[in-house]
């Protein structure tokens, strides 16, 4: 059930790109405005409108958010008229949308492929940098009855995870997962009327009162412990590493590689090395990891180069911010700079 | 040009500058101070090098992710601080501490990346100690700075003293 090819043509920042994804962990690196979040949000809203049977165009709005949801806003700008394209691919086959810069409407946009894109939905789950739990109350019924300008993967991540819980015993790979994170966030999380809490020794804290990077393992442990991320499902985060200390990104990142494991299909955006050297220290031979990295070439415009060993990826931009840094600090030490 | 070797390694330094080689039976005292590899001597410095070769073409595998494991975790760290101390202090006894030491580390290892580069960096700056105490009481630096190096850094930044492997 996973994805397998997302293709732009004059979309957002894209001129022409496919990008060819691995059903285990795709991450993401590149540097600002090379269209890694856009990536993820198109193949988010044709996993969304699997299940929920809306109009690709319209979600494709509703995620993006252009000035006066004018569709024709997202095809690539520039001085002639031109058409943006999409296609979403997976095994099962694919979802097609087309419209041109006039287009003011979702409903002006052509799609192929939905019917049968819908036979077979798939559950997913975007998760966006910034945190939303702690707003949570409220705010689901402010978005559904007044215009807000939100972008919808807020108020949809707030849906995944106030489901209830699955019903029967949790199985063991769940267990252990829902355990690992209980330990690295000391406590449970616990819905109360819209709110959320953590329940540990201490009593029920409001997220309100968490740090942030607590407030993201709260998150995930919710999507696990209600079976919104089990087998076949679709995993989407923007830059996990946002205000998560460095420390808790090693068991982060294995949770995600278990989960991969048993089935979901992950993938992540990021700037950070450490979450990159800590998947490719923890990573078994049978993971199924590939890095995209997404960059600008000589004429600017964003090409995709994938590799499946971290040593693998160019361009590698956090390496060679590194790699800069690493040489300033050897010309001081050398007091180069000085002679 | 001068070619100073260490096992599977070489250096070529060139004919200003005056290499020799410091851990050899000249020394003396191999049984109770640890020592680098080599000393080059410049007009205005003076360069402690010491070389680690995982990659060397007849380690085992086993032996070379030991290592790996150990450098990266900093359990390595102690024994490059007591090869710089004691190569200083041989060299202060000796009366010849009479320019800034700078301290270069080479791991021949093709993976380390400089972000790892420069964490180990500062964890040897730290444990030299090359700043002294907080309260500035040193009035005299031991070390002018330390550096941690692969080869392609090394060569990329030591380009007169390059490194390479000696053919087979």
């Amino acid at each position: 059930m996973s994805l397998t090819r997302v293709q732009c043509e004059r979309f957002t920042a894209f001129e022409k790109i496919t990008v060819d994804f691995s059903p285990g962990l795709n991450v993401f690196i590149g540097a600002n405005g090379t269209g890694k979040t856009h990536l993820m949000k198109i193949a988010y809203a044709a996993c969304d409108i699997s299940k929920t049977k809306l109009d690709f165009a319209e979600k494709l709005c509703r995620v993006f958010l252009p000035s006066g949801m004018a569709l024709g806003r997202l095809v690539k700008r520039q001085k002639a008229s031109s058409r943006g394209t999409i296609e979403v691919h997976r095994a099962e086959g694919k979802l097609r949308v087309s419209f041109t810069n006039h287009t003011a409407k979702a409903d002006l946009a052509t799609v192929v492929g939905a019917a049968d894109w819908c036979s077979r939905p798939i559950e997913s789950v975007y998760i966006p940098v910034k945190e939303m739990l702690s707003n949570a109350p409220g705010f689901r019924s402010l978005y559904s009855q007044r215009e807000v300008h939100f972008e919808e993967i807020y108020a949809d991540i707030l849906d995944r995870a106030y489901r209830p819980s699955l019903r029967g015993p949790t199985d063991s790979e769940r267990w252990k997962l829902l355990t690992t994170l209980q330990k690295a966030m000391d406590g449970k999380v616990l819905i109360k009327e819209e709110e959320f809490f953590l329940k540990n020794k201490q009593g029920n804290l409001e997220f309100t009162l968490l740090a942030e990077g607590i407030r993201k393992l709260g998150l995930l442990w919710i999507l696990i412990q209600n079976g919104t991320l089990m087998k076949g499902s679709i995993l989407f985060w923007d830059e996990p590493e946002t205000n998560l200390n460095p420390k808790m990104y090693g068991e982060l990142m294995e949770i995600l590689l278990r989960l991969q494991r048993s089935g979901v299909q992950v993938f992540l955006a990021t700037h950070d090395y450490v979450i990159l050297k800590e998947l490719d220290l923890r990573k078994n031979l049978s993971d199924k990891i590939t890095y995209h990295s997404l960059f600008r070439d000589d004429n600017g415009q964003i090409k995709w180069q994938p590799a499946d060993r971290y040593l693998d990826i160019h361009p590698n931009v956090i390496a060679q911010a590194f790699a800069d840094l690493y040489d300033r600090e050897v010309k001081r030490t050398m007091g180069w700079s000085a002679e | 040009m001068t070619i100073l070797a260490e096992g599977n390694l070489q250096i070529a330094v060139p004919a200003e500058a005056k290499p020799r080689k410091f851990d050899d039976f000249t020394h003396g005292l191999t049984h109770c101070m640890k020592t680098v590899d080599f000393i080059i001597e410049l007009n205005n410095r003076y360069l402690f090098i010491e070389f680690k070769d995982p990659q060397h073409p007849d380690s085992r595998q086993r032996d070379r992710d030991k290592f790996i494991s150990r450098f990266l975790a900093g359990n390595i760290d102690e024994d490059f601080k007591y090869k710089y101390r004691d190569s200083f202090l041989y060299e202060w006894a000796s009366g010849k501490i009479d320019k800034p030491i700078y301290y270069f580390v080479l791991v021949a290892l093709d993976t380390l990346t400089e972000a790892e580069l420069i964490t180990r960096t500062d964890a040897l700056k730290r444990v030299i100690p090359v700043d002294g105490p907080p309260s500035g009481r040193w009035k005299k630096r031991i070390v002018a700075g330390c550096a941690f190096f692969n080869i392609n850094s090394w060569n990329r930044v030591l380009s007169d003293y390059p490194v390479s492997r000696i053919p087979t």
